[in-house]
């Protein structure tokens, strides 16, 4: 299956791409004259939805103008549906509404216009001569931003972390093992990350200790990696195999 | 032997691909064990009073990206917080999250004739990733005033009496990314200390290991896995069970093709020397 061949690869990409897309027609066709799709916008959109799933999975083979397609009509999507998502629940409620339609009791809420100068601001770094209002929201979130996260972080992230590290090695007469993992794991990556000194010795095997618990934990992340993206293609497999083909798939 | 080790990686797709594609065809048993971190939640679920109005909290922050994974767990959670008669409130912190959250509140309601309004709610969505989280903590009505259908929080029997997140029974975020987990601790768990836990995709599980540890959170469902432990435990086989079947064949798959690359490797080398 090799790919770099010249012109004999592209008629033979040209070829691949025709019997693809006209499979793809002939198995709607199919679908449809035999009534397991049905003939309205549901169908359209089984139909439109399973197209795009086989042109992004189409760049298994080799990218192609498909895949690009379905990219991009992804990306222009999603951005579309962000917008108006934002618009309706964020700057409709919180920004237009409080200025311009308030509740007759209350008045517009100036107060408003803060936040939303702010946010404009930082539109200005799309145009050439206004960049420098933006600098003002950026030194805004800058300085809230570190306020907020710095203590909250040091506070969970390590502070509440220190604790579990530091337990007991014998309980009730035995032996915790898990504590005594935890505690040499802990410290021998510390050792290992630590170079300000040779790894020789005793610190080069702490240090050889550390990567060990290292590569354990990458080959554990790869494991739950390799689930993760099995579990996404076997949605999309189940979508194309149960609602496109409507074939029954056995639950359990 | 070379050309083993520069086998086209396409081939590794097909046989990938034919790995999950006939175990979904074709059904089989495959037992499932519940782990501690999923017991855990399911437990916690299971000690809430519905008499005394317990309400939890959870958080929608997954897209349809990765809805596979999530969506399975997130049911499974509904439906056992419905059944038991156990109010929820719901909120997502991104925006694509909203109409997946939306149609899994209403249909999982439907199934046992949940009252919106009355056993649930949906807030929606508000931009503002860990503020919000942290306005929710002050002043949930202050920060949603109403809820996405317009309601105002006080008109609706859930929401009456709650002022903050503190007076959440449980809090579970369903994340799958920022703002996710991370930031429902440092500024939700953190500063408000409400008992929560969370579902998360496979990949990001291992990093949230250490908040289970420091007792953070109380529970961990990890990507569809999780999904299928919690289905186990309600008795109510699903979606995340029926992926159990593929994905184990899928992860034979991989282990062969791995250690077949460390055959070939090996005994390459050997030839080499």
């Amino acid at each position: 299956m090799e790919s770099d061949l010249g012109p004999q690869t592209s008629s033979r990409d040209r070829l691949i791409f025709v019997v693809f897309v006209g499979a793809f027609a002939l198995i709607n066709g199919g679908l449809i004259l035999s009534g397991r799709l049905p003939t309205n916008w549901d169908g359209l959109g089984l139909i439109l939805a399973a197209g795009i799933s086989l042109a992004l999975y189409s760049f298994l083979y080799e990218d192609n103008a498909l895949f690009k397609f379905a990219e991009h009509l992804y990306v222009g999507v999603v951005a579309a549906y962000e917008v108006a998502q934002v618009w309706y629940q964020n700057i409709l409620t919180d920004v237009f509404n409080p200025l311009f339609r308030p509740a007759a009791e209350v008045g517009p809420e100036w107060v408003v216009l803060i936040p939303t100068l702010l946010g404009l601001f930082l539109m200005t770094r799309l145009v050439g001569r206004g960049v420098w209002l933006s600098r003002l929201s950026i030194a805004f979130i800058v300085g809230l931003g570190s306020g907020l996260v710095i203590p909250r972080r040091i506070a969970s992230f390590i502070l509440q972390q220190i604790g579990p590290t530091m337990q007991p090695l014998w309980t009730d007469g035995s032996f915790a093992i898990d504590a005594f993992l935890i505690l040499l794991g802990v410290v021998s990556v510390l050792v290992y990350f630590s170079f300000s000194f040779e790894h020789t010795g005793v610190v080069g095997g702490v240090s050889r200790i550390g990567i060990w618990f290292l590569m354990i934990s990458f080959g554990a992340s790869f494991g739950f990696t390799v689930m993760a993206r099995l579990s996404l293609l076997i949605g999309q497999l189940t979508f194309l195999l149960e609602d496109w083909l409507t074939l029954d798939l056995p639950l359990w | 032997m070379d050309r083993l080790l520069n086998i086209d990686r396409r081939y590794i797709f097909i046989a990938v691909f034919v790995g999950v594609v006939l175990p979904l065809l074709i059904g089989f048993d495959l037992p499932i064990k519940p782990t501690k971190n999923v017991r855990a939640m399911y437990d916690t679920i299971e000690g809430l009073n519905p008499d005394d109005g317990d309400t939890v909290f959870i958080s929608f922050d997954f897209g349809p990206s990765t809805i596979t994974e999530m969506e399975p767990m997130a049911r499974a959670l509904l439906r056992h917080c419905f059944r038991r008669g156990i109010r929820v409130i719901g909120v997502t912190l991104i925006a694509e999250g909203v109409g997946i959250a939306q149609n899994l509140l209403d249909d999982t309601a439907a199934e046992f004739g949940s009252q919106y309004g009355r056993d649930y709610v949906f807030l929606g969505f508000k931009a503002g990733n860990e503020v919000l989280i942290l306005n929710m903590g002050q002043d949930l009505p202050g920060t949603f005033p109403t809820d996405i259908k317009g309601n105002a929080l006080e008109s609706l029997a859930v929401t009456r009496d709650i002022k903050s997140l503190r007076d959440m029974d449980y809090v579970i975020d369903i994340a799958s990314g920022y703002p996710g987990v991370d930031e429902w601790i440092q500024f939700g768990q953190e500063r408000y200390r409400f008992p929560f836990a969370a579902g998360c995709t496979a990949v990001m599980a291992p990093d949230f290991f250490p908040f289970l540890q420091a007792e953070q959170m109380n529970g961990l469902m990890a990507g569809l896995g999780g999904g299928a432990e919690y289905e186990t435990l309600i008795g109510r086989p699903d979606k995340a069970v029926a992926g159990m079947r593929p994905q184990s064949v899928g992860h034979l798959v991989i282990i062969m093709f791995i250690l077949f690359g460390n055959v070939a490797y090996f005994a390459g080398k050997k030839n080499r020397s």
